[in-house]
């Protein structure tokens, strides 16, 4: 009973400040381990996550990276070790140099549709307009919610070159649409559009919301000195939400590129020619359609590694050194 | 100097309503596809071939729908879609809900860097499970059915991030009041931890329901056959990148795909884009 008041005064105390000093510190971590075994209940209650993220997660990532060393079919018994063969092998096909390329191109364009653009409509939102806000987030985020398939069929049909809405209304004015799904380069761009329909809103919120967080009183006292908008933005709004700008930005490129692997698979089959297709699409090409694990496996991995180093860059210059709203 | 406020005040609002006009535009391209999905599905073949760009049929028509019907077993399909998503809702809730309690609110060794590795897990392609975790379902004998497509969607992190995120802001003394006067784990969050959170496990379930509904990755990689396909799987087959032969049918299946999570979404819209707002705001 007596200990129990104690305790009831430290966590008061701990109320107050928030980080503890020293000797709060040492009764709060003797007080836990006088309370029975928390640690155990700790790790029973992750356990049920943790089981599901061991099984088809963590268990898998190993694997694969197994895999990456060995040839195999997927149904042959055995397994045929070869080394970084699979590795060698793909960096001396020329098609792994189209798949990257593409894969670069699939990253821009996706960056300025749903990185850029929803960062500079922010900010016009949050200090030029400044009405309807709810408005344009709750219409801008509907199309994310809707599956990407139901975009892909949608959109080839609109886009159909003699068909399709679009052919029509530009047929009106004289053009001929091309027929994007053969045309290298351009099944690129429409591809990323296609998926920017659906990635597009949830950005825009994201990084509305960081805008939003930048101080008011510092924009108007600007304002007030005359500072047009376009130094407003690169000066203050934009390095003051960087840590929502930043995680936007690998949240695209990550998220992106796997996204656009819906349309590409259900429209083009990563064709012409190879044309559309990126990184993810060939891995299961290797795995799925050529049955070819070892060769997917060492596609996965490039795409991990990249995928890493981004994530390495965003600890190493973001978490630190950056300002955080709130 | 009265004259160059006023002035100034006219450029604003002329700048503000450019700015308007080209929001109304975005907001028109993004939603044009939608409305003419809906507007064709109930146009005739002829009147859909002919009048493409109107956007009212000429006579309301819904042989597409029957079609549709006819086509594919689609109650067997949207049962099977409807199964998968809310059962990896459910699950993933329970375990997003233990798991970020946990990590909340006992203090043990490695707890931020367990954290730290199931955040990573966001960054790493599908590409590079894919294939372990097609061997494993297969060895589970659970290629082919629903369940092979839930278990792989539960290992993810968003719902441990959501709600880690909104069990900060509860006050930690009131946890440790009731751990004090010996309340079981179990009852804190059925009693306090979860009707405190309501709002953010309601939104958070809301979208691993419609990313469940509209997974497509995994899905067409488990099912095989027809009878137990999702929804997902069923539009693909009405895909024709050529012509548009079937038009409205390919118009109906997609509004009939779209219309759960669309009104889902417009039902809870405030609480959805509050949670996503917040899956920005890093803690």
């Amino acid at each position: 009973m007596k200990e129990k008041g104690k305790n009831k005064d430290e966590s008061v105390n701990l109320q107050r400040t928030p980080k503890g000093d020293g000797i709060i510190r040492f009764m709060r971590k003797k007080s836990y381990f006088y309370h029975n075994c928390d640690v155990c209940k700790a790790y029973l209650f992750i356990l049920p996550a943790m089981l599901a993220f061991a099984i088809f997660m963590f268990w898998p990532i190993i694997e694969t990276i197994y895999l990456s060393f060995f040839k195999w079919n997927m149904v042959k018994p055995v397994k045929e070790f070869v080394g970084f063969k699979n590795y060698i092998e793909i960096i001396k096909n020329p098609v792994t140099y189209k798949v990257l390329v593409n894969t670069g191109q699939y990253i821009l364009i996706l960056l300025l549709i749903n990185f850029i653009a929803p960062y500079i409509l922010s900010f016009v939102l949050s200090s030029i307009i400044r009405k309807g806000k709810n408005l344009y987030k709750a219409v801008l985020f509907l199309p994310s919610v809707i599956s990407l398939v139901v975009g892909s069929i949608l959109y080839t049909w609109i886009l159909n070159p003699v068909s399709g809405p679009a052919a029509l209304i530009a047929g009106k004015i004289g053009i001929t649409l091309p027929v994007w799904s053969k045309t290298e380069g351009l099944v690129i761009v429409v591809l990323s559009l296609i998926t920017s329909w659906k990635v597009f809103g949830y950005n825009f919120i994201v990084i509305l919301s960081g805008v939003m967080g930048v101080p008011q009183e510092i924009i108007e006292a600007a304002r007030l000195d005359n500072v047009p908008s376009h130094r407003v933005f690169l000066d203050i709004v934009l390095p003051m939400s960087s840590a929502t700008g930043i995680y936007v930005f690998i949240i695209t490129i990550v998220q992106g590129l796997q996204y656009v692997f819906t349309p590409i698979k259900v429209i083009t089959q990563g064709g012409p020619n190879n044309g559309s297709a990126n990184l993810i699409y060939n891995s299961y090409k290797e795995g799925f359609l050529l049955f070819s694990t070892g060769t997917s496996s060492a596609f996965s991995m490039m795409t991990m590694v990249l995928f890493i180093i981004l994530l390495v860059l965003e600890f190493k210059y973001v978490e630190r050194g950056v300002y955080y709203e709130n | 100097m009265w004259k160059g406020v006023y002035t100034m005040k006219i450029k604003l609002n002329g700048r503000q309503w450019g700015w308007h006009i080209f929001l109304c535009l975005l907001v028109m391209f993004l939603l044009a596809p939608i409305l003419y999905a809906i507007s064709t599905s109930f146009k005739t073949l002829s009147d859909a071939t002919n009048n493409v760009l109107s956007l009212i049929p000429e006579k309301f028509s819904v042989e597409s729908y029957k079609s549709v019907l006819m086509r594919i077993p689609f109650i067997k399909i949207t049962t099977n879609t409807f199964f998968i998503a809310s059962s990896v809702t459910l699950f993933k809730i329970i375990t997003s809900v233990l798991a970020a309690y946990s990590l909340v609110y006992f203090r043990f060794r490695g707890r931020n860097a367990l954290y730290f590795i199931l955040i990573s897990t966001m960054f790493i392609p599908f590409t590079v499970t894919m294939i372990p975790n097609y061997l494993t379902i297969g060895k589970l004998g659970l290629l082919n059915s629903s369940w092979g497509v839930i278990l792989p969607q539960l290992a993810d992190a968003l719902g441990i991030f959501l709600l880690r995120q909104s069990m900060r802001t509860i006050p930690r003394s009131l946890i440790e009041v009731c751990q004090l006067d010996n309340i079981g784990h179990l009852r804190i969050i059925k009693d306090i931890v979860v009707p405190l959170i309501k709002p953010s496990i309601i939104s958070t379930g809301i979208i691993f329901f419609i990313n469940s509904w509209n997974e497509y990755v995994w899905p067409v990689l488990i099912l095989k056959t027809e009878e137990h396909f999702t929804l997902s799987l069923a539009l693909q087959m009405f895909i024709n990148a050529e012509g548009g032969t079937d038009v409205t049918v390919a118009m109906a299946i997609s509004v009939m795909t779209m219309i759960l999570p669309l009104a889902l979404y417009i039902i809870f819209q405030r609480f959805i884009i509050n949670t996503f707002t917040q899956s920005g705001i890093k803690g």
